[in-house]
């Protein structure tokens, strides 16, 4: 929030110390709860002032209930909402006799909401301490005692020579070291044309110029691995099937622009992805990777791995920052951008993870080829993953400009059960919802963006016929509320109005709605605020008698 | 905001010497709220807790409200006309019978330079002696003296806004967010913005967790920590070589001298590692820019003059003076201390530190002020005390001053006041020294005079009043000009701003000084006669004659009181942030909610040693006195060393302190006192039945 | 570098903000979470004005000034949008604001009248340990003045913001009022308090007072 806490959190960050947000999460692991005595803890060890950390504590929902010995969480987000309409959260509510939030008596067990696990593909999950279970029969085993873990989904590439999905193995990083300048690498990344993965768009090589020009005693590279968007687990697998591909890239992006250390921020809800992530990095070590003189280039490079506190903002670059320095995850104005002042305020890439997994096939086989990936579309490949209502759902390494029924129908096999597609919401709980009437648009940035929608961080989210969509206008703006992360005051409080709107029984009025939209898109500080319409505007054009408007 | 009050009025603040503007909202006859003036040039839309909320005060229900005259053990309440005729009819007869020379005054730093220079005539004019002092005499008389050898004039060289501009600073003997909290916090802020800060102090202060590093003296050597800076900037090609040969004077000397100083040397006496003073001279001389700043932590020592000589020797070798950004800043503590200085309130000089001897200037006066003046060195406070005591003073003229509170040897001072065939005390309340007048006249607060304050950055700032003195309380110059009528000398001005005219017509450096001109940004003295004032001091030449500036080649010597058997712990005394000084005035308000008691902080290896624990009763014997008060313990002082603050009359910090004082200017010897620190027996579960002590 | 505000050119420096460009031509537009104390924070959206190229209206506050940008702060989207966030700030607070303060000039200049939409509001919670501020919580719109007050001029880090969304407020020290936090009772908090969420208590008890 202020650049003091910054500079204060920056000089404990020189001499190793862990953050607040850090110190809060371990005490409530520990004994889940966090008092007065924790937070004061928290304040020595990170230098960050009490009042801070109170505020921290306050900030993120790992940190603001308290745990029994047994807790549970239960995934409210889209995917799970389209399997089961939230049945499942009432059927665990019930079975366990305890609302969202609550403690039991006893202090055995507790309920909270999640969003999202990751285990979209066969929804709905429960999470019960670190195991997630999910798909039919989830509840019944949960409330049995004889939670199993869920199976992880299928990771397919359509390419016959898959890019995104080929197991990292340095050889992006070896030929860069070994033939091109840091500033060549800049430009070929710069030439392919690589756009951001995480719903931004924006092209990666442009941020990394900005970076490598900016001054600044040192320089960081950090990979936002916080997609929370709910109905995407793109990251979660990239992460946990693919983290040397992750590092590799990071690493490049360390060489081209100056930095020597770099962030990996994973979330919370994936209770594997830091451990996997951080033995990856350990035999990266090993194998002379990362760490000092990597290969013998005389270039330094190493990872630190950090787990988020539950705040879906927290994916906004400012705000993914101040998580990592371990603050409250709101967003900051921006200019100044990351380029020129980010962490501790220092010049700073951020990129999504999956924006970081193509630069090793750019590094090694040039602008030109990444080009080409996918013909008469954008640069690169894009993974894509599809929620349960399909019959063949998992992540998928797709071409662009490749159409969106062919997507559906031919690669995940259309829905289950018979069921008929009523509508899609493409790349997260911001982007727009396609009818099935429009299924024949191309997967593309431009595309999409004619048709309202949004190619997004990649996630597609099926709601079949049986979808009541005022129902799915009022999840969408629960989740947009609940996630607001409360500085700006059109999304802080504008949200929480669009939400009333639709929650109550009364028709909603286009004349009221229409100028809350709007000042929602124009006013807000972050793409969260502005975004929320997109999909709310989508169903008034598309399903307005539904939506019960007037 | 404003159209809410019956009146919204601009003025500055009366607490200490940062000298926040501040707006004063008044309603219904009091004081409901005040705020920090946006565009204050030393506050710039910031205040603190006393200026901004301890105005209470002025309408405190034991405000002096009528003139007082003593009647047998205590007082009655007199009309003006005979108060005055009384003043007047006693002064007259002891000038008659023990000459003038047998009266002194004593001026408060806390009103304004009008009521000062006023007190100056009286004293001066109508009375005929130069016996008149103020209490930067027990403050920051050394910096005075000092740096008007050093550099020729008697001031800050430079703005708190220098701070900003400086990449490194050295705080000495001062503790900001405690003392000037406005300029503490303005140090704070810079820190995190890159300012490398180095603190100096018995004590770790709260700007050390901001700073780059602490150093840790033994009480009374700081001559030597200067003197080992000194000579690592000499050692290491720090020098600014062409600096010292054109502008300077006397390095040669110094130079010898310094040698001795190595990092180890000084380590001997001082006890900080070598190694840190040589990174502490790096830090400053390294800095394109460099400030130090300064407080009574130097100067109340028996060579606190020779210190802030030794800080102007380090600012002259490196060259780090006369530019913005390399600024000396002697933290003066009272809002006025700077003013009353100015203003001739001393025993030696007239306006703007001319000597009472100097013919031209005693002359200038003469013709204003139609009498003959004397050209003979009045007495100092000290001096003061030592002449009741031994019958050549007979009258002191006291005014917002408590003395048997704040100066040392509490003992002392209340035997010369008792000595004294009359004491007239003006004041806004009845306090320690009240109780030995003979006279009480009720007086005026800050918030309801008109006149200027001089700050810390030598800015003479307009303070107005938002209210009226209350009852038939008077403003303090209205005061003085009739005791002055009285007395036959009649100063001829309606308003303050007429006296003000005055000095500015009588002296050269306030030559185009008028509270028109001043408005609300202020002026910094020197002033032109067009008005154009003076921000940075020394950007060409040096006020000497020459233009050179002055080096001392002052070695170590050992401080006035050190601990031994007996008294093996050495006290440092100094300000808490909640109160000012004698707490006269915020103990009357919501600040004493906030801080109702002082306490002696004590290393936990000396705690230990000696069976304290935390909050445990304790007693504290110097060599002339002993008091009592709570122990806390705690790491940010040295073993060997203990602090205390003298807020509270309760407590008689003062009694402790001895006679040891500054060798130029007799400024108390406060921050050296051995001490022995035992814990107090609890109390018995029977208490006899005792008259309450008389409070002395 | 020159920039064109309401048809009149005035030079600038690439630090400039847009704020900073109208204010130095004598101009103004509404603001609330803005303070000259302290640094632009973006929060409160009410400084929005119309920029000539650009997609929609921009903050003015932290919105460094271009060469060649052409400004207009009477821009009908701008304004329109502004009124609708300051009706928002109404819609969550229980009572009117109180004349004086800033977010009743602010709503009073910009001619807002009953908000649109209404829902949930602020619970009231009062806090008055401390000898001269009170803490008035259901009036904390989250503008974050006294937090960065307390952080960029005074230096004491004493609040913060609590909570998230539309619960966000604002507290002292772990939430046990300004007397059990590193407040050093400067009162810059309440200073720049523009709905008296923060209010010195003289203050208070003049409101009292009909």
């Amino acid at each position: 929030m202020s650049r003091n806490l910054v500079e204060l959190v920056r000089r404990q960050h020189t001499v190793q110390a862990p953050t607040a947000l850090q110190v809060l999460k371990a005490a409530m692991d520990a004994r889940g709860e966090i008092t007065d005595e924790d937070r004061r803890l928290a304040a020595e060890a990170s230098g960050l002032p009490e009042a801070a950390v109170y505020g921290v504590s306050t900030f993120y929902d790992d940190l603001r209930a308290p745990r029994g010995r047994r807790h549970i969480r239960v995934c409210t987000g889209t995917a799970c909402w389209a399997a089961t309409a939230d049945a499942h959260v009432d059927s665990v509510r019930d079975g366990l006799g305890l609302t969202l939030g609550e403690r039991s008596e006893d202090g055995s067990v507790s309920l909270a909401e999640t969003v999202c696990l990751g285990f979209c593909h066969s929804s709905p999950a429960i999470r019960d301490g670190d195991r997630i279970d999910a798909g039919p029969g989830a509840v019944e085993r949960l409330l049995g005692g004889t939670t199993a873990d869920a199976a992880e989904p299928e990771w397919i590439s359509v390419l016959e020579e898959p890019v995104l999905t080929r197991p990292g193995d340095w050889s992006g990083l070896a030929r860069a070291l070994a033939e091109l300048e840091p500033e060549q690498l800049l430009a070929e990344v710069k030439d392919a044309n690589a756009r951001g993965r995480g719903g931004a768009g924006f092209p990666a090589g442009q941020k990394w110029e900005f970076t490598r020009a900016s001054p600044g005693e040192q320089k960081f590279i950090v990979a936002n691995g916080d997609e929370g968007d709910p109905g995407s687990y793109i990251d979660k697998y990239l992460i946990e099937r693919n983290p040397m591909l992750l590092l590799e890239g990071m690493a490049l992006a360390g060489y081209a622009v100056g930095a020597e250390h770099g962030f990996v921020l994973v979330r919370s809800e994936y209770p594997h992805s830091k451990p996997i992530l951080e033995a990856a990095a350990a035999q990266a070590r090993e194998l002379g990777w990362l760490g000092e003189d990597i290969a013998g280039s005389g270039f330094d490079f190493d990872v630190t791995v950090l787990e988020g506190g539950g705040s879906y903002v927290v994916g906004e670059e400012t705000a993914l920052l101040a998580c990592v320095e371990g603050l409250r995850g709101t967003v900051s104005a921006r200019p100044p951008f990351p380029a020129q002042k980010g962490l501790f305020g220092m010049p700073t890439v951020v990129n999504n993870t999956e924006t970081l997994i193509n630069v090793p096939f750019i590094a090694r086989s040039g602008a030109p080829a990444y080009r080409d990936l996918s013909p008469g579309g954008s640069p690169g490949t894009k993974l894509i993953c599809f929620n349960e209502r399909f019959a063949r759902p998992g992540v998928y390494e797709v071409r662009f400009g490749t159409s969106m029924r062919e997507l559906c129908e031919d690669l995940a096999g259309g829905l289950i059960d018979g069921h008929e597609i009523k509508a899609l919401q493409i790349g997260g709980p911001l982007g727009g919802i396609l009818p099935a009437s429009r299924l024949d648009v191309g997967f593309d940035f431009d595309a999409l963006k004619a048709e309202g929608c949004m190619v997004g961080h990649g996630g597609i989210v099926a709601f079949d016929e049986r979808t009541d969509i005022r129902a799915l206008a009022r999840h969408l703006l629960r989740f947009g509320a609940h996630e607001s992360c409360g500085k700006c005051f059109p999304c802080r409080i504008g949200l929480t109005r669009a939400y009333e709107m639709f929650g109550a029984e009364q028709p909603v009025e286009r004349a009221r709605l229409e100028p809350l939209l709007e000042t929602l898109e124009l006013a807000s500080l972050c793409a969260h605020g502005s975004g929320m319409p997109a999909p709310i505007r989508s169903l008034v054009a598309h399903f307005p008698d539904e939506l019960g408007l007037i | 905001m404003s159209e809410r009050f019956d009146s919204n009025v601009t003025t500055t603040c009366g607490y200490c010497g940062v000298g926040c503007r501040l707006e004063a909202h008044a309603h219904g006859g009091r004081v409901v709220s005040i705020s920090p003036a946006l565009d204050g040039p030393a506050n710039e839309g910031h205040t603190c807790l006393k200026g901004r909320f301890a105005h209470q005060f002025s309408r405190s229900r034991d405000r002096l409200t009528a003139p007082l005259i003593r009647d047998g053990g205590g007082f009655r309440e007199a009309s003006w006309e005979d108060t005055i005729d009384l003043i007047a009819g006693e002064l007259s007869r002891i000038k008659a019978e023990h000459g003038a020379d047998a009266i002194a005054g004593l001026a408060s730093s806390r009103a304004t330079n009008e009521d000062c220079y006023a007190m100056s005539r009286l004293m001066r004019a109508a009375i005929g002696t130069n016996n008149l002092d103020n209490c930067s005499r027990v403050c920051h008389s050394p910096t005075s003296f000092a740096l008007r050898k050093a550099f020729g004039l008697s001031g800050a060289t430079g703005s708190f806004t220098d701070i900003d501009a400086a990449g490194a600073a050295i705080i000495i003997g001062a503790n900001p967010t405690e003392g000037h909290p406005v300029v503490g916090a303005r140090i704070k802020q810079a820190t995190m913005r890159g300012l490398k800060l180095v603190t100096i102090d018995p004590r770790r202060i709260e700007l050390s967790d901001y700073g780059v590093l602490h150093l840790s003296p033994r009480p009374g050597t700081n001559a030597a920590v200067m003197l080992g800076l000194a000579h690592v900037v000499a050692r290491d090609g720090l020098l600014d070589r062409d600096f010292v040969d054109r502008r300077t004077d006397g390095y040669d000397e110094v130079e010898a001298l310094i040698a001795l100083y190595t990092p180890e040397h000084t380590e001997e006496i001082t006890s900080i590692p070598g190694a840190d003073i040589e990174a502490a001279a790096h830090i400053y001389a390294e800095a394109q820019e460099a400030s130090i700043l300064w407080g009574l932590g130097v100067t109340e020592h028996k060579y606190g003059s020779e210190v802030v000589r030794l800080i102007c020797n380090l600012a002259l070798m490196t060259g780090k003076v006369g530019r913005p950004g390399s600024a000396l800043l002697p933290l003066r503590g009272q809002n006025n201390v700077q003013g009353s200085s100015d203003m001739g309130a001393l025993p030696d000089t007239y306006t703007a530190y001319r000597a009472v001897s100097d013919e031209e200037v005693a002359r200038s006066f003469e013709q204003c002020w139609g009498v003959p003046l004397s050209r003979q060195k009045g007495f100092t406070i000290p001096q003061m005390f030592n002449a009741a005591v031994d019958g050549r003073l007979k009258a002191m003229y006291i005014f917002g001053e408590d003395v048997a509170q704040t100066d040392p040897n509490t003992a002392h001072v209340i035997a010369a006041l008792d000595s004294l065939e009359f004491l007239v005390c003006q004041d806004i309340f009845e306090t320690e020294t009240t109780k030995y007048a003979d006279v009480i006249l009720p007086a005026s607060a800050f918030l309801e005079k008109s006149g200027t304050f001089t700050n810390a950055e030598r800015r003479m700032q307009l303070v107005a009043p938002a209210i009226d003195p209350p009852g038939e309380a008077r403003t303090d110059f209205e005061i003085i000009l009739t005791v002055s009528r009285a007395l036959g000398h009649d100063m001829g001005w309606r308003t303050p701003a007429d006296a003000m005219d005055e000095i500015a017509a009588l002296t050269p450096q306030y030559a185009g000084v008028s509270h028109e001109r001043i408005g609300r940004r202020g002026l910094q003295w020197p002033v032109a006669a067009d008005g154009t004032d003076s921000p940075t001091l020394y950007q060409e030449s040096f006020e000497l004659p020459g233009g050179r500036g002055q080096f001392a080649p002052l070695p170590y010597k050992e401080p006035g009181d050190a601990a031994d058997d007996e008294f093996p712990l050495i006290l440092v005394t100094g300000r808490r942030l909640q109160h000012y000084n004698a707490g006269t005035m915020t103990r009357r308000t919501g600040n004493l909610e906030l801080l109702d008691r002082d306490w002696l902080e004590i290393h936990p290896d000396d705690a230990a040693r000696l069976w304290i624990s935390d909050g445990r009763r304790v007693s504290v014997r110097s060599r002339v006195g002993r008091i009592e008060t709570e122990a806390r313990v705690t790491e940010r002082i040295d073993p060997g060393h203990v602090f205390t603050a003298f807020h509270f009359p309760e407590v008689r910090t003062n009694l402790l302190i001895g006679s040891s004082a500054d060798v130029n200017t007799s400024c108390p010897e406060y921050k050296v006192v051995a001490v022995d620190v035992r814990p107090v027996a609890e109390q018995p579960a029977y208490t006899p039945a005792l008259a309450e002590p008389a409070l002395s | 570098m020159q920039v064109t505000i309401d048809g009149n050119s005035v030079e600038v420096s690439s630090e400039t903000t847009v704020l900073e460009a109208i204010r130095s031509l004598g101009g103004d537009v509404p603001t609330l979470c803005f303070d000259q104390r302290q640094a632009p924070f973006g929060a409160c959206r009410v400084c929005l004005v119309g920029v000539e190229g650009a997609p929609g209206p921009i903050p003015a506050c932290t919105t460094p000034c271009r060469d060649g940008m052409t400004i207009d702060t009477g821009d009908a989207t701008a304004r329109r949008v502004v009124k609708a966030v300051v009706e928002l700030v109404l819609s969550e607070l229980p009572d009117p604001p109180a004349e004086h303060t800033e977010l009743a000039v602010v709503a009073r200049g910009l001619g807002v009248g009953e908000p649109r939409w209404t829902g949930r509001r602020h619970e009231v919670r009062h806090d008055q340990r401390h000898p001269y501020l009170a803490f008035q919580h259901e009036l904390c719109i989250s503008c974050g003045r006294c937090v960065r007050a307390c952080d960029e001029v005074q230096g004491a880090f004493a609040l913060t913001a609590t909570g998230r969304g539309f619960d966000a407020n604002v507290a002292a020290g772990l939430d046990a009022g300004f007397r059990n936090s590193t407040c050093v009772s400067c009162g810059a908090c309440a200073d720049t308090c523009p709905t008296d969420a923060i209010i010195e208590i003289t203050l208070l008890q003049m409101s009292d007072v009909p």
